[in-house]
C-alpha cells in the first residue's frame, strides 16, 4: 500500500524536482559571483579630463587613419570623430561614459546649432517610439503591458563645447516629426558662436545610459547586452538642413561617416565584440577589462558582451585585403558556427563580385541571446544573426538573416541612405540583393525552405509580404509615415525587392546587375537620394523608366493582370450539330479567343502565351493600357491554355493564380491539399476522442 | 490473473476479434472529416483547378503559393476553413461516446455481438455515459488545466536561465509527466465506463469509485499498458508521416491518401486497444463474483461389498 501512495506522489515529486532544477539554473542567469563587487562602477571621470591629442594641441581635426580598412587612404569624407570611454555595469545595465565628438563643418555654411540623437530615451512609456509601437505595431514589442525593465534612458550629465564653455543648460529637447513633448530622443543645442564653414568644433559630453531589456535590438537580456544606439550622436546636415529625426517604431538611423575610437570597460569575464578592430586590451585590477576599438569610415558603433559567447575566428581574403571574421556564438548553437561562416563567406563572395569590394578589415557576426529581440540587426562591420537550438539545415533562417544583415554593410553601411526617410533604399534594395544572393547559393525555389517536402523561395516570400498591403503606402513614403508596421514591412522590404526583380525583366538582368554595381561604386561612402538610385538605373539602361518608377516607387498602384476568359469551339459548330455531334478531329477548325483583363490600376506591357493541342504556342504582346483586350485565332487545333507573363518576369502582380487559364481543369492540386486537410481533421478528431472518451 | 503483458495481449485480442468496430469508427472519422473539408475543397477548386500556378502545389509543396492561396479574398477567411475541423472533432467525440457501450459489450462477449445487442447496449447506457463524461471532463479538465499551468510557469521560470535548452527540456519533461498523469486518469475513467456497461451499473458514481480504486490499485499494470500503447501510436504516427514524406511522390494523391489513412487506422486501433485492456482488466479484477447455489451433500447409499474368492492358480481350466 505504501508503494502505491508513493506512486501517487510521483507526479508531485516530479513537479517539485523540475521546479528545483529550473530554479537552480535560473540562479545561474546572474553574473558570476566574483563579478559582483566590480560591477558597481565608480562615478565616471569628468568629461573635461578626456582630451584628444589634437584638441589638446589646439589643432583639432578628423584623423585620417586607415587602421580598420584595407585602404591606404580614407574612403569617405570624414565628418565626425567620436572618442568614447564607456563603462558598463553588468548588474544595473547602465553605461557611464565620456564622449568627445569632433565635427568638421563641411556644409559650406556657418552652423549655429547642432541636434543630437538620444535614442535610448525612446524606450519610455510616453515616447514616440513606444506610442507608435503600441498603436501600429512593431517587429519585437507589442507593449500589451508596460514593464519597468523595458525602460531605457540616455541622460546627458554635462555638455561642453570646446572654446564656448559648458552648455548643459542650453540643451533643449525638440520633436521635429510629431511634436510629442514627451519625446526626448532629439536634443538641440544653440552655440553662442557659430561654427564657420570648414572649421572644426569639439563637443565634450558626459552621459549615462540605462539600458532596457532588449528593445529594438538594443539592451540587455539575462547576462547578455547589445550596445546599439547608445551614445549621443549628432544629426546629418543634408540638403541644406539638419536631418535629425525622432526615433520612431519603424525607423532606423542616419549618420555621417567618420572615425570611432571607443574604450569599453566591462567585467573581465565578458566576451566582447564590437564594430571596427580591437586595438587595445587592458586587464584592470578591479576585475574589469578595458578594450579599445577603432573604426574608420563608419557611421555608427555597436558592441555586445556576454560571458557565454563561444568564439570562432577565421580570415577571408577580400578584393582589398584580408578580413578578420569573428563569430560570437551561443553555446547551444556552437554546431551552427560553420553554417554562419559558410553563408558569410559565400555572401561576401557574391557581393564583391557583383557590387564592389568590402574594404573593412573586420566583420563580427553575433549570434545573440535567444529571445532577446536582438536578432537580425546591422551596424557597421557588426551584424547580429538569428538562430535557435532547433535549426535543421533545410530551414534557411540562419542563412537568410546573416545574408540580409551582411548585405546592409553595403546598403546602409557604405551606401549610407537616410533610413528615416528612404527605408526602401536600405531595407528594400538589400532585400532585392538578398533574393539574388540566396537564389544563387540555395536555389531559386528553395532559398528559404527546403524541409520535409516543403519549399519556399526568397522572391515569392518577398512578394508574399507585399501583396497583402499592396495599396496602402508608396515605397517612397517616410519610414514613420506608413499606416502600420505590416505595411512598412511589406512595402519597404517586399515591394522594393519585387519591384526591382520586375525591373530586371524590363531592362534585362545583365543591365540591372551593371546598374547596381555602378550605383554602389558611385555612391559608396555617401548619402544618396531616391533619385540618385533611379537615375543611375536610367543612365545605365539608357531607358526612360519614369512610367515605371512613378507607379512602382512613388505610387500605390496595384498590378493585377489576369486571364478574363478563354473560349475555343469549332468554327462550323452548327454543322457538327447537324451531324449528330460527330467531328472530324484532325480537320476541325477551331475559333479560339483569349480575353485579358487589367484588374488593377498599375499599367504595364505584358506578354501572353497561348498554347494549342497540336503543340503550337503563340506569344502576344499587350501594352496593358485598356481595361481589357482579346486575341483570336482560327486554327485546326483547340486551345489548351493561356498564360500571362510566361517567363515570370513580373513579380508585383497581386494575383498569380489568375495569370493563367487551363481549358481542361485539373483537380489534382485541390485533391492533394484536401487530403492534407482531411488527414489533419481526422487526427484532430482522434486526439479529442483519445483523451475525451 | 494477467500481468501487464497479459493485459496487452488480451486487449489486442479483443481488438483483433472485433475489427469491424475499428472499420466503422474509421469510416465515421473519414466521413465526418470529408464533410468538414468541403468548404476548403470548394474554395480551392475555384482558385486552383484552372491555373498553371497550382502546379507548384502539386509537384511539391511551395509554402508561399499555399500562403498566397489562403490569403486571397476569394478563399474567404481561414476561420471558415478551420472551424469545420473543430466541429468535426466534436462530432466524432460525441459519436465515440455514443457507441462505446456497444464496443465494450462486444469486447466482453465471447460471441459475435449482434447489431441489435450493440445498439441496445448503446441506448441503455446513453445517459449513464453522459453523466460519466461530464464527471471525467470536469476532473480531467481541472487536472490538465493545473498541470499545463504548472508547465507554463516552470517554462517561464526556466526561461530566466542562461541555458537556452532548459526551458525546452523542462517543457518536454512536463509534457511527459502530463501524458503519464492523464493516462492514469484515462485508465480510471475507462474502467468506470467498462464497469457501467458490463455491470449494468445505474449508479455511475459507484463505477467511478471502482475505477479509481482499481486504477490506483493496479497503477503499474494499467498505466504501463496505456503508456505502451500511447508510445506505439505515437511511433506509428511518426513512421507514417516519414513514409508519406520520403516514399510517396509529391503528386501522388492516392499514395498520400493510402499512407495517411493506414496511419490513422492504426492510431485509431491503438485507442481501442487501450479500451480492450480496460475490458480485460475488468474481467480479471472487477467482475462481481458469481454466486452459485450450494448443492446439499447427501450421503451415498450403502452398497454391500462382496468379497469373491481368488481364482485358483494353475493351468486354466479349458
Amino acid at each position: 500500500m505504501r508503494i502505491r501512495w508513493a506512486i501517487l506522489f510521483f507526479p508531485v515529486v516530479s513537479v517539485v524536482a523540475i521546479s528545483l532544477l529550473v530554479m537552480g539554473h535560473a540562479a545561474k542567469a546572474a553574473p558570476p559571483p566574483q563579478a559582483a563587487p566590480t560591477a558597481v562602477m565608480p562615478t565616471p571621470p569628468k568629461a573635461t579630463k578626456t582630451m584628444t591629442p589634437a584638441a589638446a594641441a589646439g589643432a583639432v581635426s578628423i584623423p585620417d587613419t586607415v587602421i580598420a580598412v584595407n585602404s591606404d587612404k580614407p574612403m569617405s569624407e570624414r565628418v565626425v570623430h567620436y572618442e568614447i570611454e564607456a563603462k558598463y555595469d553588468a548588474v544595473k545595465h547602465t553605461i557611464d561614459a565620456n564622449e568627445v565628438l569632433t565635427y568638421h563643418n563641411v556644409t559650406g555654411q556657418a552652423l549655429d546649432h547642432f541636434p543630437f540623437h538620444l535614442y535610448q530615451n525612446a524606450f519610455q512609456p510616453k515616447a514616440t517610439w513606444v506610442r507608435e509601437a503600441k498603436l501600429t505595431g512593431n517587429r519585437d514589442t507589442s507593449y500589451a503591458k508596460w514593464e519597468d525593465k523595458e525602460f531605457g534612458s540616455e541622460e546627458i550629465k554635462s555638455f561642453e563645447v570646446v572654446g564656448q564653455g559648458d552648455l548643459t543648460q542650453q540643451l533643449q529637447f525638440v520633436q521635429p516629426d510629431d511634436g510629442n513633448r514627451d519625446d526626448k530622443t532629439v536634443v538641440d543645442v544653440h552655440l553662442p558662436k557659430p561654427i564657420a564653414p570648414g572649421a572644426y568644433v569639439q563637443f565634450k559630453i558626459a552621459f549615462h545610459d540605462q539600458m532596457p531589456e532588449t528593445q529594438a535590438r538594443s539592451g540587455w537580456k539575462r547576462d547578455f547586452v547589445l550596445g546599439g544606439q547608445w551614445f549621443p550622436k549628432v544629426g546629418v546636415w543634408w540638403h541644406g538642413a539638419w536631418n535629425c529625426h525622432q526615433y520612431h517604431a519603424t525607423t532606423e538611423f542616419f549618420a555621417d561617416f567618420g572615425v570611432y575610437d571607443v574604450k569599453l570597460t566591462v567585467p573581465d569575464y565578458e566576451v566582447v565584440g564590437a564594430s571596427g578592430v580591437r586595438v587595445g586590451e587592458v586587464h584592470n585590477s578591479d576585475k574589469t577589462q578595458t578594450l579599445t576599438y577603432h573604426g574608420d569610415d563608419i557611421h555608427d558603433f555597436a558592441w555586445t558582451a556576454s560571458p557565454r559567447y563561444k568564439v570562432k575566428e577565421s580570415t577571408y581574403q577580400s578584393q582589398m585585403g584580408p578580413i578578420q571574421l569573428r563569430f560570437l556564438m551561443q553555446p547551444a548553437h556552437w554546431d551552427q558556427a560553420d553554417r554562419h561562416e559558410k553563408i558569410t563567406r559565400e555572401t561576401l563572395d557574391r557581393f564583391e563580385k557583383w557590387y564592389g569590394p568590402y574594404p573593412y578589415k573586420s566583420l563580427t557576426v553575433v549570434d545573440p541571446e535567444p529571445g532577446s529581440a536582438s536578432g537580425g540587426m546591422e551596424y557597421p562591420t557588426f551584424i547580429t544573426g538569428d538562430s535557435s537550438w532547433f535549426a535543421p539545415e533545410g530551414i534557411h533562417l540562419i542563412e537568410l538573416v546573416v545574408e540580409h544583415e551582411f548585405g546592409h554593410q553595403y546598403w546602409y553601411g557604405m551606401v549610407a541612405t537616410n533610413e528615416f526617410e528612404d527605408a526602401w533604399m536600405d531595407e528594400g534594395i538589400n532585400s532585392y540583393t538578398e533574393v539574388k544572393v540566396l537564389d544563387s547559393i540555395l536555389g531559386e525555389d528553395t532559398s528559404v525552405l527546403n524541409y520535409a517536402g516543403m519549399t519556399a523561395g526568397e522572391r515569392e516570400l518577398q512578394r508574399g509580404t507585399y501583396i497583402g498591403v499592396a495599396d496602402l503606402d508608396a515605397m517612397s513614403e517616410k519610414a514613420y509615415d506608413f499606416v502600420d508596421f505590416n505595411s512598412y514591412g511589406g512595402i519597404t522590404y517586399g515591394k522594393t525587392a519585387s519591384v526591382l526583380l520586375t525591373l530586371e525583366g524590363i531592362i534585362g538582368k545583365d543591365v540591372m546587375a551593371q546598374a547596381m554595381h555602378t550605383y554602389f561604386m558611385k555612391y559608396r561612402f555617401t548619402h544618396p537620394t531616391k533619385e540618385d538610385f533611379l537615375k543611375t538605373i536610367e543612365e545605365v539602361s539608357g531607358k526612360d523608366l519614369r512610367w515605371y518608377f512613378n507607379q512602382a516607387v512613388y505610387g500605390t498602384q496595384v498590378m493585377d493582370y489576369g486571364i478574363f476568359r478563354v473560349d475555343s469551339f469549332p468554327v462550323n459548330w452548327y454543322e457538327d450539330d447537324k451531324k449528330g455531334g460527330k467531328k472530324d478531329a484532325k480537320n476541325t477548325v477551331y475559333r479560339s479567343t483569349v480575353w485579358l483583363h487589367r484588374r488593377g490600376d498599375f499599367v504595364m506591357p505584358v506578354e501572353v502565351e497561348i498554347k494549342f493541342d497540336n503543340g503550337d504556342a503563340v506569344r502576344e504582346h499587350w501594352n496593358g493600357v485598356d481595361r481589357w483586350t482579346k486575341f483570336g485565332y482560327e486554327k485546326k487545333a483547340k486551345l489548351v491554355s493561356a498564360e500571362l507573363d510566361p517567363d515570370h518576369k513580373i513579380h508585383i502582380d497581386r494575383n498569380n493564380f489568375n495569370n493563367s487559364y487551363v481549358v481542361e481543369s485539373s483537380a489534382s492540386a485541390t485533391r492533394k491539399l484536401s487530403n492534407y486537410w482531411v488527414f489533419i481533421t481526422q487526427w484532430l478528431s482522434q486526439v479529442v476522442a483519445w483523451w475525451g472518451a | 490473473m494477467s500481468d501487464g503483458k497479459g493485459l496487452l495481449r488480451r486487449g489486442v485480442g479483443m481488438v483483433a476479434g472485433n475489427k469491424r468496430y475499428i472499420l466503422w469508427f474509421w469510416l465515421l472519422n473519414l466521413t465526418l472529416a470529408e464533410f468538414g473539408v468541403a468548404a476548403f475543397r470548394n474554395q480551392a477548386h475555384a482558385i486552383l483547378d484552372n491555373s498553371l500556378y497550382s502546379g507548384r502545389l502539386l509537384k511539391g509543396f511551395d509554402v508561399t503559393v499555399f500562403g498566397e492561396m489562403l490569403g486571397k479574398p476569394e478563399f474567404g477567411s481561414t476561420s471558415a476553413v478551420m472551424m469545420p475541423a473543430i466541429y468535426v472533432a466534436t462530432l466524432f467525440f460525441v459519436a465515440t461516446a455514443l457507441f462505446l457501450p456497444g464496443v465494450f459489450q462486444g469486447y466482453a462477449s465471447n460471441y459475435r455481438l449482434s447489431r441489435e445487442d450493440f445498439f441496445h447496449a448503446c441506448g441503455r447506457n446513453l445517459w449513464r455515459f453522459v453523466r460519466l463524461l461530464i464527471v471525467s471532463g470536469v476532473v480531467m479538465g481541472i487536472v490538465a488545466g493545473i498541470l499545463f499551468g504548472i508547465r507554463a510557469g516552470l517554462v517561464k521560470a526556466a526561461d530566466a536561465s542562461t541555458s537556452e535548452l532548459l526551458p525546452v527540456q523542462v517543457g518536454m519533461a512536463m509534457t511527459a509527466l502530463i501524458v503519464v498523469i492523464m493516462s492514469i486518469l484515462r485508465s480510471v475513467f475507462d474502467l468506470a465506463e467498462v464497469d457501467v456497461v458490463l455491470s449494468d451499473q445505474g449508479a455511475v458514481r459507484r463505477s467511478i469509485g471502482a475505477g479509481f480504486r482499481h486504477g490506483f490499485r493496479s497503477i503499474f499494470r494499467l498505466t504501463g499498458s496505456y503508456l505502451v500503447i500511447w508510445v506505439v501510436a505515437s511511433l506509428v504516427m511518426v513512421a507514417g508521416l516519414w513514409v508519406w514524406n520520403k516514399m510517396v511522390p509529391p503528386a501522388s494523391v492516392l499514395g498520400a491518401f493510402v499512407v495517411g489513412q493506414l496511419t490513422l487506422i492504426i492510431t485509431l486501433a491503438a485507442r481501442f486497444w487501450q479500451r480492450g485492456v480496460a475490458v480485460a482488466y475488468w474481467q480479471d479484477k472487477m467482475v462481481a463474483p458469481v454466486v452459485r447455489p450450494v448443492m446439499p451433500i447427501t450421503p451415498a447409499p450403502a452398497v454391500p461389498v462382496v468379497f469373491e474368492p481368488p481364482l485358483p492358480s494353475g493351468p486354466a481350466a479349458t
